[in-house]
């Protein structure tokens, strides 16, 4: 589960999951449902590979974050499905999504950046935690 | 995080500042000051903002003070409203947090020989067809698209690039901030992925706070400095509030990338991860100082480019040439930046990074880098306030060069975070309570009217009395809104 939290002129995404890559995931979903007012609307046609390296959780969490960011700023691609495997040298990720097309597609909030303020993901009893902060 | 009140040490040493002493932290090589009335630092107190002003006090290099002016609120690693100069001499570092993601944001203040019962008919024809012709809001492009070699071209050459292609006049250039182009800027540089993003967002609004405003001067409180800008009461204004767009976001995100491991190779010890920085004379500083430089030029061209696209609206609807209007640009000055420039310090004459994080520069009068037409009365600051009240041409004064590196404020300050303001719109219509004060607005949502509402903001007119009392700049004239578009 992901939900949103107050920083004055920006806005944080709290996620909570079972497993490291399942805490992307939803992180991934957080992060475009800022950018479109209903992710309910984007159709899955098209999938896109990433491959981010590292071993730091919460680099991974950014990295991952900024990659998805760049494909909207770039591609104009709405992602909607996110699967996400770990091995020892860092993270693939597999995304589906479509582009942004203004006629269905209403676009919220315009994520400037990802920071690194406040950034954390942590391993709590078996549950992982993270927590980011974009600029809005 | 949540916004935890600060606890720590606030010592009132002058009517309108306040020390954090640098005993407050170990490892602060300076205090922290703020500057704010009893009123204003309530406020300040409750948050993190504070604390933020301590931690840039352990950047290596720092000189006289962490500073802070009255419009500050909490931001990541550096608070928005700071101030510090790092000394190279001193093994100074540059911070990409201190000049913040959106490079050179800033505002532009256009004047015109109309007034309000020229424009009040035209009204809404007018703000609508700004907002049609003026992208704003996400994922819009604009009607300039540059390749990467002319992207770079504009980068090194900032607006004056511009003029052969008729969309600047060498008046335009004189206005301007530093004549908007940084030397030294290094466009090579810029990574492809900043050129992608800003390949066709120049001449593009924005989201955010950024906005375009139709203004009114409501009323001159400096006479002969209102007459040196051209600014006369009544008369209709245009003031525009953007930076570098995707292009400054990625430059910035590209230096707090590479820079991740930079403040342990050198040593530096910091107290919160987005104030990464570098020595400025390592590679790595002046890897970030070429490339933020030129993504600076590229937000010069950006205000530029959506003040030529105003002029052209304005000619539209009210059928006569833009030089016939006399839409002369008043000034154009930067409130996201880091520039090298040479201060006394300690009695002695020092070249020092200043990074301005939400801080407008403010020189006095003479000072050599304001435009001759306004040496007498000190250079134009402009304080965009609210969409609902008001913003200030203020001129800088002496005061800013001994307190505050030449600074002021940048606007009122946020008050609510974006949620609260949602919240607190709720059940209330924001662009029907403008209507109702004479103030037409567009916006691309609804949410951006609510998130951006007056009460989200403190009262710029508070702020900018103490950045007047504090004599780091006065007030020249109060600009009220009556239409606005935003993303």
């Amino acid at each position: 589960m992901f939900e949103t939290f107050d920083h004055t002129a920006d806005i944080g995404i709290r996620i909570e999951a079972d497993s490291l890559a399942a805490l992307l995931e939803e992180a991934g979903q957080a992060l475009f449902s800022l950018i479109i007012s209903d992710l309910g609307q984007v159709r899955d046609r098209e999938e896109i590979r990433l491959r981010i390296d590292g071993t730091e959780p919460d680099y991974l969490l950014f990295d991952w974050l900024n990659e998805l960011l760049y494909l909207f700023e770039s591609k104009r691609l709405l992602a909607s499905r996110f699967e996400v495997s770990i091995d020892e040298g860092g993270i693939s990720g597999l995304v589906g999504g479509e582009p942004w097309d203004r006629q269905r597609h209403e676009l919220d909030y315009e994520v400037k950046a990802i920071t690194y303020h406040g950034l954390t993901v942590e391993q709590v009893g078996g549950r992982w935690r993270g927590k980011v902060i974009v600029d809005i | 995080m949540t916004a935890n009140r600060f606890n720590g040490p606030l010592e009132q040493v002058g009517e309108c500042s306040w020390r954090i002493p640098k005993s407050y932290k170990d490892g602060m090589r300076v205090d922290g000051l703020i500057y704010a009335n009893e009123a204003l630092m309530e406020i300040i107190r409750n948050d993190q903002a504070p604390e933020q002003v301590a931690n840039v006090a352990f950047l290596p290099g720092i000189q006289q003070a962490s500073l802070a002016m009255p419009d500050i609120h909490w931001g990541y690693g550096f608070c928005i409203g700071g101030v510090c100069a790092t000394d190279p001499a001193d093994g100074g570092v540059i911070s990409p947090g201190g000049v913040g993601y959106d490079i050179n944001c800033g505002v532009r203040l256009v004047r015109s020989n109309l007034f309000e019962s020229d424009v009040r008919p035209q009204l809404d024809r007018l703000i609508n067809q700004l907002f049609r012709d003026i992208p704003t809001g996400v994922g819009r492009g604009g009607k300039y698209t540059f390749d990467h070699k002319e992207l770079r071209a504009l980068m090194a050459s900032g607006p004056r690039g511009l003029i052969p292609r008729g969309l600047a006049t060498e008046r335009d250039i004189k206005f301007t901030e530093a004549h908007g182009r940084i030397e030294d800027a290094q466009p090579v540089f810029v990574s492809p992925r900043a050129l992608d993003r800003g390949r066709d967002q120049c001449g593009t609004l924005g989201s955010g706070n950024h906005f375009l405003e139709v203004q009114l001067v409501e009323r001159i409180a400096d006479e002969e400095a209102a007459k040196a800008m051209g600014l006369a009461e009544g008369m209709v204004c245009v003031m525009i509030h953007s930076g570098s767009r995707g292009l400054g976001y990625q430059v910035c995100d590209d230096a707090l990338h590479s820079l991740r491991g930079v403040p342990a190779k050198y040593g530096i010890e910091l107290p919160d991860r987005q104030l990464v920085c570098a020595p400025i004379d390592s590679d790595e500083g002046q890897h970030y100082l070429g490339a933020m430089r030129a993504a600076a030029n590229y937000a010069w061209c950006n205000r530029q480019l959506l003040m030529w696209q105003t002029r052209e609206v304005f000619a539209r609807i009210f059928n006569r040439d833009w030089e016939d209007l006399d839409m002369q640009l008043v000034y154009d000055v930067a409130h996201n930046i880091a520039k090298f420039e040479e201060h006394q310090i300690d009695g002695q004459r020092k070249r020092v990074w200043v990074h301005r994080k939400g801080a407008t520069r403010a020189f006095p009068p003479e000072h050599p880098e304001t435009p001759q037409e306004y040496a007498h009365v000190g250079q134009p600051v402009l304080i965009p306030g609210d969409m609902g009240r008001a913003s200030w041409v203020l001129a800088g004064q002496p005061g800013s060069m001994e307190k505050t590196f030449g600074s002021a404020c940048h606007g009122a300050g946020r008050l609510m975070s974006r949620k609260a303001a949602s919240r607190h719109a709720q059940g209330r219509q924001i662009r029907d309570e403008l209507a109702k004060r004479g103030i037409v607005a567009r916006s691309q949502s609804r949410r951006g009217l609510d998130e951006e509402q007056s009460d989200a903001y403190k009262d710029v007119d508070v702020v900018v009395d103490v950045v007047h009392r504090a004599g780091l700049a006065k007030k020249v004239a109060r600009l009220r809104p009556i239409g606005v578009i935003k993303g």
